[in-house]
């Protein structure tokens, strides 16, 4: 049996993986099993003390919440993102809309979480305007809480949503739809029963491509939320810089690590199942 | 065709990274804070030593300190607080330091080298700059507070008021209320200041230390603990008036920082030539203006043009941070946590 090149033009990237992804994901899971250095880094013996720490229900309080957070989010981006990929694979100007939707790349991230600041502050211009229309007499506090983290996560990662679901819906065949009104679905009914089940793949990679790097955020919610905004993110840097308690910080990326891979896996199994079958069926 | 360009390119990438390699005799790797030290003066100790300083910066101490013990290599001088000293010292990446070559320690005011603890003696470390986080109240919008911690138990002030997000600058601000030192070990005590802390927090918008003086400039926050220069670099000159900057009554934890030479450094004597410059009246003097601070460098005093926020002499109600042994750093983690995190 030939093996062909394949191998050969894969080894670049695999090799990349292997250092760059795989070998830091082992040093994390051994240091999660060993013992705090006096001074940071870490220490022999091997310990399960940093497992038994994550036990601890102040850790189930900030999990719990990021989770929250995390699926709020990633629903008001899908549902955000649902329209505004119908609305542009229908368009006759797709490049436009395209362009529109990738132009906030091109500024940085923090500058635009700063522009919310600017936005939504105690004197930013939506107090500003609120003042002006006389509906507001002292300012209302929109930012430094949850509501504000989730606005701009969902701003965040709107784009990441959009892309995915504008790419399936495009390929999408509408005359599908208008048969289904011709047969006496409502419109309603036609997109519920005929558009959402085929564009699922869609939908599942937009709700991957939020609802992970949202569970991981760290930069949003130090930012724009509060004194009880605290997310998972934030207490991983903090057990690795502050507390000076690498194994603990290790414990806890590999404990998300393996929560969203299963999750991701169990997605999979019941809703890609679906996916999969379909590409046989071609084959 | 087109692969002799590819090549062509990559033998000048080569060259380029060869030649970037070369000469590191006459170089100073410089591992320092951001903003510390203005670039003019850099350049001048550039142009009298003939020394190239190549300049890389973090913003915490937690940062540099990480990433050396991640095994970050090449660094000669790097700019510690006092916990961190010690924490260095006790970690060997420092080198012990040979004070005939830095005759200008002398410069030095010896009523602050003489309340360090976490190198007594100065071993291992010169001091550089030294001052502590305060706090800063919009004078146009806030009357009626005396001096004092307790200003973040105003309720009425609620949403309006920001802390440092720094374990050992709540803690220890709290600890300093109640009257007990800031590097306090004992159980009871801490959980009284967690209580006091408690107290405060729900007046507090957040806990920050990366945003807080610009939306105290804009209007957004009327009362911030944080650093004095955070906050004035945010305003103009003719507005310093509506910013009353203060140390509470109570005390406050306090900071220096100091110059250390690692162990693996390459460039040993660049290094000790760099600190001795750095101590030199003169140059002090235009540190200390650059970042309006007062200087612990006694003759630079004089040479000052600028006045600082605040005055060396207000200082001396501040505490220095020491570090705080694991076992101690666990019990305040702890606290932290249960802050940060709620009950």
């Amino acid at each position: 049996m030939r093996r062909g090149p394949g191998l050969a033009y894969a080894s670049p990237s695999l090799l990349w993986l292997t250092f760059f992804f795989i070998a830091p994901l082992l040093i994390i899971v051994l240091y999660s099993f060993l013992t705090p250095g006096q001074r940071g880094g870490v220490d022999l013996p091997f310990t399960l003390n940093a497992y038994r720490a994550i036990a601890n229900p102040s850790f189930g309080k900030v999990v719990v919440g990021t989770i929250a957070v995390a699926l709020a989010a990633t629903f008001f981006t899908l549902l955000i993102a649902l329209p505004c990929g119908y609305y542009m694979a229908r368009s006759s100007k797709q490049t436009l809309l395209l362009l529109l939707v990738i132009i906030p790349f091109w500024t940085n991230f923090l500058i635009r979480i700063y522009a919310w600041i600017a936005i939504l502050g105690n004197e930013g211009f939506l107090n500003d305007l609120l003042r002006w229309l006389g509906l507001a007499e002292e300012s209302v506090r929109f930012l430094y809480n949850r509501a504000a983290v989730t606005l701009v996560l969902v701003y965040t990662y709107l784009p990441y949503a959009i892309l995915p679901l504008f790419s399936t819906i495009d390929k999408f065949d509408f005359s599908l739809l208008e048969a289904a009104r011709d047969l006496g679905a409502t419109k309603f009914m036609a997109i519920r029963k005929v558009l959402l089940p085929n564009i699922r793949a869609g939908i599942f990679t937009a709700f991957l491509f939020t609802f992970i790097p949202i569970f991981g955020a760290y930069a949003v919610p130090l930012l724009v939320g509060g004194t009880n905004s605290y997310m998972l993110g934030n207490l991983i840097a903090d057990e690795l810089t502050k507390s000076r308690n690498w194994p603990l910080a290790s414990a806890i990326s590999l404990v998300i690590t393996l929560v969203t891979t299963i999750g991701v896996m169990l997605l999979l199994r019941f809703n890609g199942t679906h996916i999969l079958e379909k590409k046989h069926e071609k084959a | 065709m087109k692969r002799k360009y590819f090549t062509a390119i990559a033998a000048a990438c080569v060259l380029v990274l060869l030649g970037s390699c070369s000469g590191s005799k006459d170089r100073l790797y410089l591992y320092n804070w951001i903003y510390y030290i203005p670039e003019d003066v850099i350049e001048d100790f550039q142009k009298e030593s003939g020394i190239r300083v190549v300049v890389d910066s973090y913003a915490s101490n937690e940062e540099m300190y990480n990433k050396l013990l991640a095994g970050g290599k090449g660094y000669d001088i790097v700019v510690p607080s006092g916990d961190y000293v010690s924490i260095m010292i006790a970690g060997g990446m420092l080198q012990r330091l040979d004070m005939g070559k830095i005759p200008n320690y002398a410069n030095l005011d010896a009523s602050a080298l003489n309340r360090i603890r976490f190198d007594t003696g100065n071993r291992f470390s010169i001091p550089f700059m030294m001052g502590a986080a305060g706090v800063s109240v919009n004078k146009t919008k806030v009357s009626g507070y005396e001096h004092s911690w307790n200003i973040f138990e105003r309720n009425d002030l609620n949403g309006r008021m920001t802390m440092l997000d720094d374990m050992r600058e709540i803690l220890g601000a709290a600890l300093k209320y109640l009257g007990y030192s800031v590097n306090d070990s004992d159980p009871a005590h801490l959980e009284e200041a967690r209580l006091v802390v408690e107290e405060w927090k729900p007046n507090l918008v957040k806990f920050d230390a990366e945003s807080f003086a610009r939306g105290f400039a804009g209007g957004e926050f009327w009362v911030v603990q944080g650093y004095a220069e955070n906050v004035y670099i945010e305003y103009e000159p003719s507005r310093y008036s509506e910013i009353d900057f203060f140390f509470p009554k109570e005390g406050m934890p306090m900071y220096m920082d100091s110059f250390c030479i690692l162990k693996d450094a390459e460039n040993v004597e660049a290094a000790y030539k760099f600190i001795n410059f750095m101590l030199r009246p003169d140059i002090a003097a235009r540190v200390s203006d650059y970042l309006m601070l007062p200087s612990p460098n006694v003759p630079a005093r004089a040479l000052m043009t600028v006045t600082p926020n605040y005055q060396f002499e207000d200082l001396a109600k501040g505490e220095f941070k020491e570090d705080l042994g694991a076992q101690t750093l666990l019990l305040y983690n702890e606290v932290w946590r249960r802050i940060r995190v709620g009950n």
